[in-house]
């Protein structure tokens, strides 16, 4: 019988889902993940987590929590960090030990550390370590890893040609082409788990995408553009999801395409706090393309977020038609 | 002659106005939404059309606030637009020039920064309601004081005692501590005054270029304490127009007014809608995990709108059906 394999649809899903996917099934299991959040999901995160946790952490156990009964395995590595020299938020790091904590009824944990902080090749180690759990050939968990990161070298492409991060995996969505001949182009900057979650964002999006709006996110910003632009902060920052958003979002504040800039946060999150401020000061010395913050919480009452987007919206195309007489 | 309808439908009033052929404000009405925002709007209809002279026709109408959809669609809305735009329309229009609006209602606040009359930035406060209308209503109930005494009181202060305003439920908690030790009322709220205009200039003016004309609007324009507290903070001079309260049905009125004059006829229902059967009632859609709550209008027993719904399931399909 075929190991199934859990994959919960939170966290660093959106980002390393190719590599995870392939891996895994390369070794011979089968891969089931989580749907999309809902109000279940988020109503069982929030029984089963901290209160002082942020909201996507708080989704994530309810992720596990959905998870749990159709798999045989659940894999929530400890992400210690994914880039040498930088690190990922330290709930990440304790996630595995908190799901342990207040989860009941697990099947298999897989919480194998991921951690790069040192050079990147010692993830292979890290990987064929997971793969000797499941699978007693080590040539075959070679091979999977070394597919596993073709893969997400394609994706990466993909996204950094401009496509989603949600779009750009999985075999050939009809959506695959964003149409550039919409009015107008908005740079979307946050944590990919709150930018690609509908239910965490309340369709942000959708909603931008519904208005017309062509949407780039900090994914579609490659490496060395990210690297170019944080280059010029006094001190390196070692968060990485921070140190893309901040170098992403200088980019796109000199990228004359794009007519305005929304940052995404989700309320108490240590990183975003300072991130944040970076960004929303560079928006305002630069000050010619509309800025507007969202602070996501557990609330789903849609009409402060609508608001906020529909006057950034005409904020948006008030600056495009001045800009145009 | 023509004229133009602004609603705004707040979570604490319910303002409407009418405007006049050349977009001048000629009546308008402020009501309690008192947590009814369909017999609001319905009183505010009645009463307008007392107001409005004889032979007007109405050619257009505009709806703003949180409760702008259901105001829209009970009156026939020819624009529903957010409070940010309507509010910034307003004070551009009115005060020429202005370049940063301070807007406080009842339970929101919010900074509009503007540059050669365009939208340039602007802020509402997150998740905290410390600074706002519905506060200062509480505490005036509180402490025995008329809210529209609140100002008056507050500006005979001699010294301002000093009020943590970070958080609505600590500042009230100094404020007893401080009346407990004996300090005197006008004294406390002038600082209870200081406290939310620090809360609001920290949290939703954070960061913001505050330059003059400085234009505060809002419900809580009224209060001459807060105008002198913003004053005294900002050291500028602050501008309270002459329609202070209802500026965000002004904005709607204006916006509809342009909309109408490139040549759209109005959906405005007339004032008949004020004695219409309008019916707004919730359930849970049990269609997916996602349980929305789905709110249903209806007018007459026919449903005529509903929303809600994050899939589309239900808004986009009214048909007029009866509800048995």
């Amino acid at each position: 019988m075929t190991i199934k394999i859990g994959i919960p649809r939170s966290l660093l899903f959106y980002n390393f889902i190719p590599f995870w996917k392939t891996f895994f099934e390369g070794i011979g299991a089968e891969v089931v993940t989580s749907g999309r959040t809902n109000k279940a999901i988020l109503q069982d995160g929030l029984r089963l987590s901290v209160d002082e946790a942020c909201l996507p952490v708080k989704v994530a156990f309810g992720h596990v929590e959905h998870l749990k009964d159709r798999a045989d395995y659940i894999f929530i590595p400890r992400l210690v960090s994914v880039f040498p020299r930088e690190y990922i938020c330290p709930k990440f790091l304790g996630f595995p030990d908190m799901v342990r904590q207040n989860v009941r009824g697990l099947p298999g944990v897989i919480d194998t550390s991921i951690n790069m902080y040192r050079r990147e090749r010692d993830l292979y180690g890290q990987f064929f370590e997971i793969g000797s759990r499941i699978c007693g050939n080590p040539f075959k968990i070679a091979l999977a890893i070394k597919k596993a990161g073709e893969e997400m070298k394609r994706f990466t492409a993909r996204v950094e040609s401009g496509l989603r991060p949600d779009r750009a995996y999985g075999p050939g969505s009809p959506e695959e082409t964003p149409d550039r001949r919409k009015n107008a182009t908005v740079a979307v900057l946050g944590h990919p788990y709150n930018i690609y979650d509908s239910f965490i964002n309340i369709s942000l999006l959708k909603r931008l995408e519904d208005a017309g709006i062509n949407v780039l996110t900090t994914d579609n910003v490659p490496e060395k553009e990210v690297n170019y632009y944080v280059s010029s902060l006094n001190k390196k920052l070692f968060w990485t999801l921070g140190r893309r958003m901040v170098g992403a979002a200088y980019h796109f504040l000199e990228s004359p395409g794009i007519s305005g800039i929304i940052h995404v946060a989700s309320f108490a999150c240590g990183p975003d706090s300072m991130t944040g401020e970076l960004i929303e000061r560079r928006a305002r010395r630069t000050g010619d393309k509309p800025y507007l913050s969202l602070t996501l919480d557990e609330h789903t009452g849609e009409a402060g977020i609508v608001t906020r987007i529909e006057a950034f919206l005409d904020m948006v195309g008030m600056n495009r038609q001045s800009a145009r007489c | 002659m023509i004229g133009f309808i602004g609603l705004d439908v707040g979570s604490v009033s319910t303002n409407i106005v009418f405007l006049d052929d050349e977009g001048k404000v000629r009546e308008s009405v402020y009501l309690r939404t008192n947590g009814r925002p369909i017999p609001a709007v319905q009183k505010g209809l009645r009463q307008i059309s007392r107001l409005v002279p004889l032979r007007t026709v109405i050619r257009g109408v505009g709806a703003t606030g949180s409760g702008r959809h259901l105001a829209g669609i009970i009156a026939g809305a020819d624009v529903i637009k957010n409070e940010i735009t309507s509010h910034a329309t307003a004070s551009s229009r009115l005060v020429p020039g202005v370049r940063t609006v301070l807007e406080i209602g009842g339970q929101d606040s919010k900074i509009i920064v503007l540059r050669d009359g365009i939208v340039a930035d602007f802020a509402m406060n997150t998740v905290c309601a410390a600074g706002t209308g519905s506060f200062l209503d509480q505490q005036a109930a509180r402490l025995n004081v008329k809210i529209e005494d609140f100002g008056g009181l507050s500006l005979k202060a001699s010294s301002p005692v000093r009020i943590a305003g970070r958080c609505a439920v600590f500042a009230e908690s100094d404020m007893i501590h401080k009346q407990q030790m004996g300090y005197d009322l006008p004294d406390i709220l002038a600082g209870l005054c200081e406290a939310l205009v620090r809360n609001y200039l920290n949290n939703v003016g954070k960061g913001k270029d505050i330059s003059g004309p400085v234009v505060f609007q809002g419900g809580v324009a009224a209060n001459l304490g807060m105008r002198s507290a913003f004053e005294r903070a900002l050291n500028k001079e602050i501008i309270v127009p002459p329609n202070y309260d209802v500026m965000g049905a002004v904005g709607a009125a204006m916006l509809a007014r342009d909309y109408v004059s490139r040549g759209a006829p109005t959906g405005f229902k007339g004032f008949g809608a004020a004695e219409t059967d309008f019916h707004a009632g919730s359930f849970e859609c049990d269609g997916c995990p996602n349980c929305c709550e789905v709110v249903e209008l209806s007018e007459n027993g026919a449903v005529i709108a509903r929303w809600g719904d994050r899939c589309g399931k239900w808004s986009n399909n009214v048909s007029r059906e009866k509800i048995s």
